[in-house]
């Protein structure tokens, strides 16, 4: 149990920074409320109205959250290498090597028929 | 609790999944269930590579999660395909090929 | 890859590794050689498409599939002459940890494979007359304006060339994996690329997508059960080896149950694939839909592919249990004879109708699968080589015969063709024949070995309902060449275009092998027998 004790430690630390700023910020700042404070934060863009119901989305988000998915579960098999890394030696740094070439291709495939293009 | 209780939930969520596809009228849901089919078989690799106290399950788990991946974004390809012609992904629609 | 992870010293405390079980484990690159080529061939197609400018890809692309379909095919015979296999007399090698086995009859499917996958890439290549039978833009919604400005572009599709090529690389590992996970993954390699593959036809663009999505849904479907017989195997056995499962299963007697649904889910996956009935209700769609090309390639090596899964599985790992899965089969292969061929009578779709015809003779290679003997294994492996040239012909000759819409695919419109090209017509009858079994072609050398091992090994009700079948098949391939050679020919009738360089040669191919194993089957057939002597290796 005793391992656990740091982790516990670093939680109560972050749980306590945020607190600790958020509650000084809002004694400390200025308070001058206007219509753009109010809106919907979107990276300081102006918000998209929504529609009711959620309305349809361009095909781009669905696009990029495939690729998302696609190159995020490649890393799964990063994992076992690295904690079995020592053990496999030359042979494993070759296999990765090869693997992460293969998914390489694939983003260079992606990359240059534009699929990370947002417009 | 024993392994075997996660065999018997990874039967019952494959049956789930099985009756899913075979009841359901959208192809997206017929696909979700699927996936909820090839996810109770994680389950059972896992419970049964705890059982035989060996890493072969898990390993398969891994590969299986890959493939499942892999599946979703060939299948959700064809399925937006086919409703951004006909405006619908019902299964009963796409009945144009029959005998 | 499963094989790496040693079991020692983990029993009695699961989830713990101990590090020192880990050790570098070995892979016989020159062994899987002939999958690696297919797999480079198919990323270096990807970098292709990346890289070189629109104008060079397709020549490219052509190059390096026909390039790396060849190089494969001669390491293939390479390794299968070398001195531990067919010339040492030996069985085989168990390559990469246990994973890939390549043994003698492996390597006959993967020849098989290899010749077919060519000439199918020869079709799918053709481009003459301006009409590549693939889609310009698949994202075009059909009828749009985009897909009109894209057809006047002139721009392809490309990717086709790299995705067959992934497909033929799971083909490949398919009927060498060794182990239940590298079969899956094969499986989902050789599947993935197809599902998308059905989905690009130029023409009825509506009916492909609909294919694509059927093909996609089943097939997911099935290889979910797949997947789940390999989750009960391996509850079972402790171990997805196919050989570990065979000495499981004659050892431990307790946990029946996990082992039997094993083996029917396990099977129900394989038979979905070679599409015998109850599971075949895709086959008919998804060719009819599919690109006629990408047709062939699934007529031809799928179900070779799947065929050399399907034997490895149940003569290796359910070899003990012969006669538990004998019956279902039987069963399975006479309603797959039968029910193909009566509902084929029905059918007015040419495409359609080869989709029954392939139903039927699956069923009647089912009745060599059953005979679990190196006599079944033979006559199966020679028959898929058989039918594998007769189909890629006739499927290479349906995409000559063109209506202006695209290809004349209703057989009204076949009406007296034999009248107005009689050469197309003619070899078209000679694969129909072939398919029917009539002597003096491939097919009724094939058929003749199937049944003598499925007769020897006493299953001779199978060989009576198998003739029977034949019978009744024969009636609807004789009809076709009646209506192509003796009624009046339709006014406006299709075109039949000169077949280019490719198709051609896949066509003459086809013929030339068809006529070949017709006359003198003797060399592939020895061939097919030398392979079958030691079984698979385990």
């Amino acid at each position: 149990m005793n391992s656990y004790v740091p982790i516990l430690v670093l939680a109560l630390l972050a749980v306590g920074f945020a607190v600790f700023s958020v509650v000084l910020g809002t004694l400390t700042g200025p308070k001058r409320w206007n219509r753009a404070k109010l809106q919907a934060y979107e990276s300081g863009i102006e918000p998209t109205p929504q529609p009711p119901g959620g309305g349809r989305f361009p095909v781009k988000y669905y696009l990029t959250a495939m690729l998302f998915i696609l190159f995020d579960i490649e890393i799964v098999f990063l994992y076992p290498w690295a904690v079995t890394f020592q053990k496999l030696g030359a042979f494993g740094l070759v296999e990765m090597v090869t693997f992460v070439v293969t998914v390489l291709i694939a983003y260079a495939y992606v990359w240059r028929r534009g699929g990370l293009e947002w417009d | 609790m024993s392994p075997s209780a996660y065999v018997t939930l990874s039967v019952i969520l494959f049956a789930i999944g099985g009756v899913g596809v075979l009841v359901r009228r959208n192809a997206i849901i017929v696909f979700m269930c699927i996936e909820l089919m090839l996810n109770a078989a994680n389950l059972a690799f896992v419970a049964f590579a705890r059982m035989h106290g060996n890493l072969d399950g898990q390993v398969i788990a891994f590969f299986v999660m890959v493939v499942a991946a892999a599946e979703v974004v060939v299948g959700l390809a064809i399925l937006m395909a086919i409703f951004r012609t006909r405006r619908s992904t019902s299964v009963d629609d796409a009945s144009l090929l029959k005998n | 890859m499963t094989g790496s992870v040693g079991h020692a010293g983990l029993v009695g405390h699961p989830g713990v590794l101990a590090a020192s079980t880990i050790a570098a484990p070995h892979i016989e690159y020159s062994q899987l050689a002939p999958m690696l080529i297919v797999f480079a061939a198919a990323l270096a197609g990807v970098l292709v498409e990346a890289f070189a400018p629109r104008s060079a890809r397709r020549s490219l692309h052509i190059v390096l599939a026909l390039g790396g379909l060849g190089a494969a095919f001669i390491l293939t015979i390479l390794i299968a002459a070398s001195s531990s296999i067919f010339a040492g007399g030996g069985a085989g090698h168990i390559a990469a940890m246990g994973a890939v086995g390549v043994d003698r009859p492996t390597l006959f499917i993967q020849g098989t494979i290899l010749v077919l996958a060519m000439l199918t890439m020869l079709i799918i290549a053709d481009t003459a007359h301006g009409l590549s039978p693939f889609v310009a833009q698949a994202a075009a919604v059909p009828g749009s304006a985009e897909e009109r400005e894209g057809l006047l572009k002139g721009v392809t599709h490309t990717e086709i060339y790299p995705l067959t090529m992934f497909a033929v690389g799971g083909m490949l590992l398919f009927p060498a994996a060794n182990d239940l996970l590298t079969m899956f993954v094969a499986l989902e390699v050789l599947s993935l690329p197809l599902y998308l593959l059905c989905g690009l036809a130029r023409r009825r663009r509506l009916l492909s997508q609909e294919a694509a999505m059927k093909y996609f849904l089943l097939g997911s479907f099935s290889s979910a059960f797949f997947l789940f017989g390999i989750a009960m195997l391996y509850g079972f056995a402790g171990s997805v080896r196919l050989s570990a499962i065979a000495s499981a299963a004659s050892t431990n007697t307790a946990n029946e149950t996990l082992l039997l649904a094993g083996v029917a889910l396990l099977g129900l996956g394989l038979l979905f694939k070679i599409g015998a009935v109850p599971f075949q209700g895709w086959k008919p769609d998804v060719y009819q839909g599919a690109p006629t090309p990408i047709t062939a390639l699934m007529a031809s090596c799928v179900v070779v592919s799947a065929f050399g899964a399907l034997l490895r599985v149940f003569y290796v790992a359910f070899g003990t249990l012969t006669w538990d899965w004998r019956p279902v089969l039987w069963v399975i292969a006479i309603l797959t004879m039968l029910l193909g061929a009566v509902i084929a009578i029905t059918q007015t779709d040419v495409k359609r109708l080869l989709a029954y015809s392939s139903i039927t003779h699956a069923g009647y290679i089912l009745t060599a699968v059953v005979a679990s003997s190196a006599l079944g294994l033979s006559s199966s492996l020679f028959y898929l080589a058989t039918y594998g040239f007769s189909t890629v012909g006739a499927f290479a000759l349906i995409t000559l015969v063109r209506d202006p819409s695209g290809e004349a695919l209703h057989l009204s419109r076949w009406a007296g063709l034999g009248k107005r090209s009689p050469l197309v017509a003619a070899t078209f009858a000679f694969f129909l024949l072939a398919f029917a079994g009539i002597p003096l072609t491939s097919g009724f050398t094939g058929k003749f070995a199937v049944f003598q091992a499925a007769e020897a090994s006493g299953a001779t009700p199978l060989v009576i309902i198998g003739v029977l079948a034949s019978a009744i098949a024969a009636f609807f391939y004789v009809r076709i060449i009646v209506l192509m050679f003796f009624s009046d020919p339709v006014p406006d009738g299709p075109a039949v275009v000169v077949p280019s360089a490719l198709t051609g040669t896949a066509v003459a191919i086809g013929a030339a092998a068809t006529l070949f194993l017709g006359i003198i089957p003797g060399p592939l057939l020895s061939l097919a027998n030398n392979a079958a002597t030691h079984l698979f290796v385990r």
